[in-house]
């Protein structure tokens, strides 16, 4: 019989499990910090499209050099994306959707154009679509890890800024913050995040690692500080749990689960749990004012 | 509808409301500014909370009843002043354009330290599109605006801006504290984190508009009107000599409006130059110690006894018909 504890954790002794999740909590550190900032400054949809962006830059970028070529590809692009799109927001002309869209699939098109024309179209298309969590060496945990230290440097460096454009963009600008310069560095970093976890999940499934473990620690808290950290547990619990129910699933019950996607399932699961936790103490809260306001014009009946 | 009024409150302060514009759209915030400040004023006048100028108590009855206006000591005052201290805001013959659009031409006069300028005008009259052309950030086309004797985007770090609380998203997870800490951020540079100094500062500058009991609160939990006084907690701690404040009494409840009025008195006193927009002519008359009366471009910039008169209103908003009623003035467009 083996116990919780050696299920949450034998299956890390094997070597490959291990690399998925040194990689897995990286990213998950990592993408759950920028997560915050990109819920603070409601860019979720920019980052939908330095995910889409990326693609051909990843295509391209594995056409040329093969696997290596993959990074400094996905790089390329994501540094040409974020700053295009930072001047695209700074002029204000991004509120047209239909521009966007057309935009966004163009680039997905090009990157699906040539993956195309090779023989092996189908699993190279997944790889670059869902990546190869379980197959990542000790390189991509390397870039991984170089990223994100660089990544949360920034952050941390310059996050009082950060939150004060978020919060008050004109009181920014009033004090004589480059507005501009503040987007293009945050946009920038995203753009890292997308790089870093674009061979372990993906360009689609990234979204979900910056997005839903930050979503989850704002339902639980209204305090920055245990959003960002709470954000960060959620993100590193989700790819463990991922993990683990990818590989119990696929060795003991012989049913395969892609591993990146059983990550994002996971944090969806967690997310889920995360709104009830969040219902729960609100609709208490809200029994009592409810209670107290019918109390008092009770007791105010009763003075006159 | 197109009806607006510049009505009485009561005998000793005179309740002057605008309307938000020629369109005649009603302002959301059109009740309580009809009857908010009745009550802001007479408290301020009975506790005496607020430095009043002097010649503002002496000329009230009078300056709504067109023709009765006297031109007032103040504007000798002023130029009294202008050889003494250099100016906080000088503005000279300035024209602002967004682009090639130009929005706000001829504007023109001084503001000293320690004074209180009321920027006065309809909705798209050019009062929010001033303040901006003082930081920096919309350009002069035309003209002159120096801001503490430096070009308007140079003397940022000693101006402080205070922006609508409205506009700022309440659900922003971020507390009162936080909020006026970001005010001691110019002058704490980059990278570097606040100190001890700087939670001092905002701590006394939360105490300032009453508020220091709420600092761990999350701001979007606090009402508009506390807000918006956290907001000017924000830009005192950030010690201005310049401070710019964009319509903060709109939809503002009386306490708060007093206890904003109290903390501008306490600035002022200490010698910032506070400039406001607001389309309260009776809190304008009440604070103020000049009147930029605008509308597309400058009506009259003067001592509030001479702006807030019938003829500049009327210039300022449209061709209105003006009727007598004792000390009052109602003004009906139809």
């Amino acid at each position: 019989m083996s116990t919780p504890g050696d299920l949450l954790i034998a299956p890390f002794e094997r070597p490959f499990m291990y690399r998925a999740l040194l990689e897995v909590l990286l990213l998950g550190t990592l993408s759950a910090v920028v997560g915050v900032l990109v819920l603070l400054r409601r860019l979720a949809f920019l980052t939908d499209a330095l995910t889409h962006a990326v693609f051909p830059g990843v295509v391209i970028g594995f056409l040329i050099a093969g696997d290596s070529g993959i990074v400094p590809g996905a790089l390329l692009v994501a540094v040409a994306a974020a700053a295009g799109f930072t001047a695209l927001v700074s002029t204000r002309r991004v509120t047209e959707d239909a521009a966007m869209a057309m935009l966004l699939t163009g680039c997905f098109a090009v990157g699906v154009v040539l993956v195309s024309r090779r023989e092996s179209y189908t699993s190279d298309l997944t790889a670059f679509l869902f990546g190869r969590l379980l197959t990542v060496d000790s390189t991509d945990i390397t870039v991984t890890a170089v990223t994100a230290a660089v990544a949360l440097a920034v952050l941390a460096l310059i996050h009082k800024e950060l939150l004060l454009r978020a919060f008050d963009p004109e009181g920014a600008r009033a004090a004589g913050y480059p507005v501009w310069l503040l987007d293009l560095v945050l946009n920038l970093v995203i753009a890292l995040v997308v790089v870093a976890a674009v061979r372990a999940v993906g360009t689609v499934l990234v979204i979900a690692l910056i997005v839903i473990p930050a979503a989850a620690a704002r339902l639980l808290s209204d305090r920055l500080v245990v959003i960002v950290l709470a954000s960060i547990g959620l993100g590193v619990l989700g790819g463990w749990l991922g993990l683990v129910a990818s590989y119990e699933a696929s060795v003991r019950h012989e049913i395969r689960l892609a591993a990146g996607a059983t990550v994002v399932l996971a944090l969806v699961v967690i997310y889920a749990l995360a709104l009830l936790v969040a219902m729960l103490p609100r609709r208490s809260r809200g029994a009592r004012s409810r209670e107290r306001r019918q109390r008092r014009p009770a007791s105010s009946r009763g003075a006159t | 509808m197109d009806r607006w009024s510049i009505m009485t409150g009561n005998a000793q302060a005179p309740c002057l409301t605008a309307p938000d514009g020629p369109d005649g759209a009603p302002s959301p915030v059109a009740i309580p500014t009809t009857a908010a400040p009745v009550a802001a004023v007479a408290t301020a006048l009975a506790a005496d909370a607020i430095a009043l100028p002097d010649q503002v108590g002496a000329v009230i009855p009078d300056t709504a009843i067109p023709g009765a206006a006297i031109p007032g000591t103040a504007a000798g005052e002023s130029g009294g002043q202008a050889g003494a201290a250099p100016a906080a805001l000088s503005l000279e013959h300035a024209s602002i354009a967004y682009g090639r659009v130009p929005v706000l031409h001829g504007v023109h006069g001084v503001l000293h330290p320690g004074r209180t300028l009321a920027l006065i005008g309809p909705n798209g009259a050019g009062k929010s599109t001033l303040i901006k052309a003082v930081l920096g950030l919309v350009p002069v086309v035309d003209g002159l605006i120096t801001v503490l004797g430096r070009p308007p985007g140079a003397a940022r770090r000693e101006v402080a801006y205070v922006p609508q609380a409205d506009t700022l998203d309440p659900d922003f997870p971020i507390s009162v504290g936080q909020v006026v800490l970001m005010g001691r951020y110019r002058g704490i540079g980059w990278i570097r984190r606040p100190g001890r100094a700087d939670r001092a500062a905002a701590q006394a500058a939360l105490e300032a508009v009453g508020l220091a009991h709420r600092a761990r609160d999350r701001f979007g939990t606090l009402s508009g009107g506390q807000r918006q006084r956290v907001l000017l907690a924000r830009a005192i701690a950030a010690q201005p000599r310049l401070l710019l404040l964009d319509e903060p009494f709109n939809g503002v409840d009386v306490v708060s409006q007093d206890a904003l009025l109290a903390a501008l008195s306490t600035l002022t006193a200490a010698g910032t130059a506070v400039v406001v927009s607001t389309h309260d002519l009776a809190l304008a008359q009440l604070i103020s110690d000049e009147v930029c009366l605008l509308s597309g471009r400058q009506i009259t910039f003067g001592p509030p006894a001479e702006a807030l008169t019938a003829e500049p209103l009327r210039a300022a908003y449209g061709g209105a018909a003006l009727e007598i009623d004792g000390r009052g003035v109602v003004v009906t467009r139809v």
